[in-house]
């Protein structure tokens, strides 16, 4: 298991679009993706549990990946992070 | 605390509608009838030759005006009984027979009261009532209302008690009528001495309003008004229509005393030439708003219903205007706003004793028998003549009224969002689980008599093998398809001392107990749970994935999504924005809407609806999770031009309000407001099927979606 923390930067947060492209790249492993806030938190493959949790400029997320290809989901997932959020 | 409120006062208003539906033809029959066996009206015109005691005509008048009667004799009794089902949850029947008895017994414990204290007669006039022919206190249908509420609230509390074994005959719903009697007994006690007081508060205003003026007949007509649904307006007004109260004049040279005594005078007497609006000012203020004010309200309740709802609502408003138009029966129209609103009806009052003040200061003199509706005004206004009764008045400021009431109600229905007929939420009665409910209770671990009545349920080879289910006093008796799936082993083991097994017809002996069982099994048998009987009794309590647990459930299924919004609908492929086009965030399709008012598509359970209110969740019973979003990028709006109508976790039904938005500001600040709907969990999904494009209506079927 690897996870990495995250503060997002994107103005609007994780919004539909935004949570869209992360579902999709997540669906790309077999490794199980949880993104975390506080209490809350969503397996990144279930599009409506990440935009229910609200996420927005500013908020610190946990990144949890866990599963066979978590070495190379993990950096894929990462710069997704880094570049678009 | 206030939505509980609210919560509460949208159900009784609803529980009304069975009573109230009757009220519209009742109230035709008492009205024709009444109106043309009054003395008065057949001598002024001189239908005597074709109406007269003993004859056919005025015997079938007679009749009408007598079954009419009864209704509104009897309308507390109604109320208790309605209300009491609309607000009992299950076994309604029992809080049916309870409330009747429990009516009858407070009315019952007062009318001793009054005996023991001296009769009637040591009580203040027009302040008792005979009810079903128990002398009682004068309540109304408030009478009634709190028998239904206090009865449905000790039904659901007790319904299911369960007694110590000697006494386990009067648990379950057996207790219900017994605890009922008690408690009524002793609510009719206080009320013997807590009703009069308030009595004698309500005929004091009323010595109040004759010392001021035209103030005074303002005074009058918003109290009028306001004790309706107490019932009290009889004690209130009678006074001044049959006694001295009302006025006092010589009428060829005989004194009359009341405000309806001396305009029927000044009817038959030849001598009239105008008639007394000193009398008629407790009077003619009802027919503005009762021909045109109401009618136009039920307009208003009418075009502010949910669409899905019109056709049903149509009908019951459409016959409380024609009844309140024609006799001035008014109750059945103001009791389907009365409860669910109040704050209009209070709006209500206060401009109907503006109209008793208008026609006061504009000296119209149309009197009545009754009400105010449109054959009073005939009778006893138009036919009379403008010179005597100035009755045009009551026609131009109706019309006015009309106008009034119309954009009044429309504006603070849609304002305060307020749930008249059509537009409330529906019962949660209706067996829609929610997600989270299901969910809560799978946490919430299994309690005992859930594994009772898995293990009946099991043993009575699960619920598509049960046609009816009922008990006696020691057996449920259950009747199945195939007695072969019976098992009796399972059914000893969930507690039953016997087994009995004939043909397709099933015992199984609990003993007294079996009542509390049954209604337990009920329940159970209309929650997902009965689905579920393995998990249940294996121990098991891991909770499965949601979507394995609707793959698993059985295939095949088609549910049909229906459009959120007017407009033009069109593929996905239109959007730019790759996230729908390239269908990123799921299959669907999407409306360019003319109309800034988003609907929900099907029943479901608000999942999320964002901070900036321009996009909303939902989440179906089948597991369908919807994404419906207003406008490309209108995120970056922040919520302005938005305004969300649910919250989160908020249950809503196929055409509910989820959002209003501005379609013009929205463009005007350079966004698209293209509204995609796309399923967000594909993975539930076997196909995206039956897209309708073009031309679409919020309501019109939009796309379906294969499970």
């Amino acid at each position: 298991m690897k996870q990495f923390e995250y503060t997002i930067r994107d103005e609007i947060g994780i919004h539909a679009r935004p949570a869209g492209w992360l579902a999709k790249k997540a669906k790309e492993y077999s490794s199980t993706i949880t993104v975390t806030k506080g209490e809350k938190s969503a397996v990144a493959t279930k599009l409506i549990a990440l935009m229910g949790m609200g996420i927005k400029c500013g908020d610190t997320v946990t990144v949890t990946v866990d599963g066979a290809d978590e070495t190379e989901a993990f950096a894929d997932i990462k710069s997704f992070f880094e570049s678009n959020l | 605390m206030k939505d509980k409120i609210f919560g509460v006062l949208q159900r009784v208003g609803r529980s009304f509608m069975l009573p109230i539906a009757l009220l519209p033809i009742a109230g035709l029959f008492l009205g024709i009838g009444s109106s043309f066996t009054n003395p008065t009206t057949i001598a002024t015109y001189g239908l005597g030759k074709i109406i007269y005691e003993g004859g056919l005509l005025y015997s079938i008048l007679e009749i009408m005006s007598k079954t009419g009667s009864v209704v509104f004799d009897n309308l507390a009794l109604l109320f208790a009984i309605g209300v009491a089902i609309g607000m009992a949850k299950r076994e309604k029947e029992v809080a049916a027979l309870s409330s009747a008895i429990a009516f009858l017994i407070m009315n019952t414990a007062i009318s001793a009261l009054i005996n023991i204290n001296g009769g009637v007669e040591s009580l203040a006039p027009n302040t008792t009532a005979s009810v079903l022919g128990i002398t009682t206190l004068q309540m109304g249908v408030f009478g009634g209302i709190i028998v239904g509420l206090g009865v449905a609230a000790l039904h659901n509390r007790f319904y299911k008690i369960q007694l110590p074994t000697v006494l386990s005959f009067f648990g379950g719903t057996r207790f219900v009528p017994i605890i009922s009697s008690v408690v009524f007994l002793l609510v009719g006690v206080v009320m013997f001495f807590a009703w009069p007081i308030v009595q004698s508060g309500i005929a004091s205003l009323g010595r109040l309003v004759l010392k001021s003026g035209y103030a005074g007949t303002w005074i009058y007509g918003i109290i009028e008004r306001a004790l309706i649904p107490f019932g009290l307006h009889h004690v209130f007004y009678m006074p001044f229509w049959q006694t001295e109260l009302g006025g006092s004049m010589v009428i060829d040279g005989v004194t009359v005393l009341g405000a309806q005594n001396i305009f029927f005078a000044e009817l038959a007497s030849k001598s009239t030439e105008v008639f007394s609006v000193s009398a008629t000012r407790f009077m003619s203020g009802k027919f503005p708003f009762m021909i045109f004010g109401l009618p136009a309200a039920a307009l208003a309740m009418y075009k502010t219903a949910r669409f899905d709802k019109k056709q049903k609502v149509g009908g019951l408003l459409l016959s409380a205007a024609l009844t309140s138009m024609l006799t001035g029966i008014t109750e059945p129209i103001e009791f389907t706003f009365l409860f669910v609103a109040p704050l209009i009806y209070g709006v209500h009052c206060v401009l109907a004793g503006l109209s008793y003040m208008l026609m006061h200061i504009l000296n119209v003199g149309v009197g009545m028998t009754f009400s105010g509706g449109i054959i009073d005004l005939t009778l006893f206004g138009i036919l009379q003549g403008n010179r005597k009764t100035n009755w045009i008045w009551i026609v131009i400021v109706g019309l006015i009224y009309a106008v009034v009431y119309y954009f009044l109600f429309m504006f603070l229905i849609k304002k305060l969002n307020l749930k008249t007929p059509g537009r409330e939420s529906d019962d949660e009665e209706t067996k829609l689980y929610t997600r989270k409910d299901v969910e809560a209770r799978k946490q919430s671990g299994k309690s005992s008599s859930d594994i009772t009545s898995a293990l009946i349920l099991k043993g009575l080879g699960e619920k598509q093998n049960i046609t009816d289910l009922d008990c006696c006093a020691t057996r449920l008796r259950v009747t199945v398809k195939d007695e072969s799936k019976v098992s009796r082993a399972l059914l000893n083991q969930s507690g039953a001392s016997g087994v009995i097994i004939k043909g397709n017809g099933i015992q199984v002996v609990y003993g007294p107990k079996v009542s509390v069982i049954k209604s337990h099994l009920e329940d159970f048998l209309e929650s997902p749970k009965a689905e579920r009987l393995d998990e249940i009794l294996s121990g098991d309590t891991e909770t499965a994935p949601s979507t394995d647990e609707v793959k698993s459930s059985p295939g095949g299924k088609q549910v049909v999504l229906f459009a959120p919004v007017k407009g033009f609908a069109v593929p996905l492929e239109k959007i730019k924005d790759e996230a729908f086009s390239k269908r990123i965030l799921g299959e669907g399709a999407a409306i360019e809407p003319s109309e800034g008012r988003l609907y929900a598509p099907c029943d479901a359970t608000v999942d999320s609806v964002f901070d900036t209110k321009h996009a909303v969740n939902l989440l179906t019973d089948d597991g369908l999770e919807i994404l419906l979003h207003i406008g490309i990028d209108t995120v970056k709006l922040d919520g302005k031009h938005f305004e969300a109508h649910v919250k989160n976790g908020q249950r809503v039904k196929k055409g509910d309000l989820l959002i209003t938005f501005d379609i013009e500001k929205i463009k005007g600040a350079g966004y698209d407001t293209t509204t995609p709907m796309v399923i967000c969990n594909p993975e539930i999904t076997e196909s995206v099927l039956g897209f309708k494009y073009g031309e679409i209506s919020a309501g019109d079927e939009f796309f379906s979606v294969k499970i």
